[in-house]
């Protein structure tokens, strides 16, 4: 009994362990699993986080001229898979853990963004604007190609351009 | 029937831990003459909702079986569907796992302790402890970023790398648990309300344990040398020095001494396992499912956890099978609690760390 007097008379000296939260601040680590944030400017939406999320929480709406991306924060189980397979990193976890809200809140609480298709500039398909960065990845250290150009080109003219540029190249 | 033998109901909620497990106890005056449970009040069907996600998803669905060994489930499951696909995952993420896994061992340990220490009366004690946990909650939290399902590994490794900062934030809260530790470990072990509580009672003789199929701490409370990571290493446990704990007493205070005893294994080997980490990739890509079958097994805070997979070439399992150490250990109750008072019946129960929320799944 002696040893467990010691541990309370330290307790008494220490104080309460406890945070004085929400009067005062609590223990926020910078990691922690919060909502979910999606960058229109980089998701090109293949749909492998939506192919993925166990919870159903993701949602992917194809259209003519875009796509929206739509995650809702009650379903998301913060297993962050769908961080983990997006290839372009769009997804990302928040440390912003206050989720407590409203019951009528509840349908609000979502994270939407779309992106709206623009026409190719060489045959007028409506296509995704290729991300700047992926661009610039796709086709690093080739001095050739004006990537800025190329972020209004759709895929199928793309390749067209390639193979026009690498025609005669090939290795013997 | 003599006139002082009666039937207790007892449960089916609030045994000892808030799981439902309903026992039917024939008493005679104060003491237990023969017990039956009654189990399936939480069965979610969880094996059938595996065969309508694919392979990835069920890494998620695995790991919300239970919340104490919720990593041990995604890690084995992972495991299954890698010996399925014939993947061999890279050396960092076999390290990363066995930092996860031992995380989540030290901390399931600890809450049993806790409850332990409330259903001995000392209810002091059980904050105490609850505290000391929350060192290891803290680590959670600030390395995987939740408190309870780390959402760690996936098929072919784990999920995020561990930086250099988390893994010094690691070892330094260590620092200061450890002692913590030892100061439980030295009540546990000297003090007479647990003493008297404890020692003696729920007893499993060797050869019961042997018959019944026990794992775990249980199993290693009885004196059986049954440890998965010793016996059939897998991830890096077969890199790492450590010794596998055991107990002779067969009581409940031996299988107490044997989980304390292993969170200062688990803290070692949380050490050996940032120390000797290499450099690396943390995931393999997924190659194509084949039609295979599969089995992996590991140890669990609480035992031996199998799973078995079936795959049919789609990205759905064909069957999904998994079998957890409480259900062996669940029926060794009935042996710890012959001649046992009503009154002990919660430490007996909690003696065997049920998980019901896993054995129902």
């Amino acid at each position: 009994m002696a040893s467990y007097l010691k541990i309370l008379l330290r307790n008494l000296i220490q104080g309460p362990s406890t945070d004085p939260f929400p009067a005062g601040p609590t223990f926020e680590p910078d990691s922690i699993r919060g909502k979910i944030r999606i960058d229109p400017e980089l998701c090109m939406g293949c749909g492998i986080c939506v192919h993925n999320c166990v919870s159903n929480a993701l949602h992917l709406e194809r259209r003519e001229d875009g796509h929206t991306l739509t995650c809702w924060d009650n379903l998301c189980c913060r297993c962050a898979t769908c961080v983990m397979f997006c290839p372009m990193k769009a997804i990302t976890l928040l440390p912003d853990w206050h989720t407590a809200h409203y019951q009528d809140d509840k349908y609000a609480r979502i994270e939407q963004k779309s992106v709206t298709y623009e026409p190719c500039s060489v045959c007028g398909k409506k296509m995704r604007p290729v991300p700047a960065a992926l661009l610039k990845k796709l086709y690093a250290g080739k001095t050739d190609v004006d990537a800025e150009r190329l972020t209004h080109v759709c895929p199928d003219c793309r390749q067209l351009e390639d193979s026009k540029r690498n025609i005669g190249q090939l290795p013997a | 029937m003599s006139t002082n033998t009666f039937h207790m109901p007892l449960g089916p909620v609030h045994v000892a831990l808030e799981e439902p497990v309903y026992f039917n106890i024939t008493c005679e005056g104060e003491s237990v003459k023969s017990v039956e449970l009654t189990s399936g009040h939480v069965h979610r069907g969880m094996e059938q909702l595996a065969l309508r996600r694919n392979l990835v998803k069920n890494v998620t669905l695995t790991e919300r079986v239970c919340s104490l060994c919720s990593n041990s489930h995604s890690f084995t499951y992972s495991m299954v569907v890698e010996n399925a696909l014939g993947l061999v995952i890279p050396d960092r993420a076999r390290y990363l796992r066995v930092v996860a896994e031992e995380v989540k061992r030290i901390a399931s340990h600890l809450f049993n302790m806790a409850i332990q220490a409330h259903l001995t009366g000392f209810a002091t004690f059980f904050m105490q402890i609850m505290e000391t946990r929350e060192i290891m909650q803290d680590v959670k939290e600030t390395v995987y970023g939740n408190r309870m399902n780390l959402a760690s590994n996936c098929i072919g490794g784990v999920k995020f790398d561990l930086s250099q900062d988390k893994l010094a934030y690691l070892l330094k809260q260590l620092d200061v648990f450890e002692p913590q530790v030892e100061e439980i470990r030295e009540i546990f072990a000297t003090n007479g309300t647990i003493l008297n509580r404890t020692r003696g009672l729920g007893i499993l003789p060797p050869e019961d344990a042997t018959a019944l199929g026990v794992a775990g701490p249980v199993a290693r409370g009885s004196g059986l040398p049954m440890d998965c990571r010793k016996n059939s290493p897998y991830a890096a446990y077969g890199d790492l020095d450590f010794d596998m704990i055991t107990e002779t007493g067969c009581c409940a205070h031996s299988r107490t001494m044997v989980r304390l005893n292993e969170i200062f294994e688990s803290i070692k080997m949380l050490r050996q396992a940032v120390a000797q980490m290499p450099d690396g990739p943390v995931h393999a890509p997924m190659p194509g499912i084949p039609v295979a079958e599969a089995f992996a097994h590991s140890e669990a805070p609480r035992g031996e956890v199998a799973y078995y997979i079936r795959t049919d070439g789609t990205e759905t399992p064909a069957r999904l099978k998994w079998r957890v150490p409480s259900y062996m250990n669940w029926k060794a109750l009935s042996v710890m609690m012959r001649g046992a008072q009503i009154a002990d019946i919660a430490l007996v129960v909690n003696s065997i760390d049920p998980c019901v929320s896993c054995t129902e799944r």
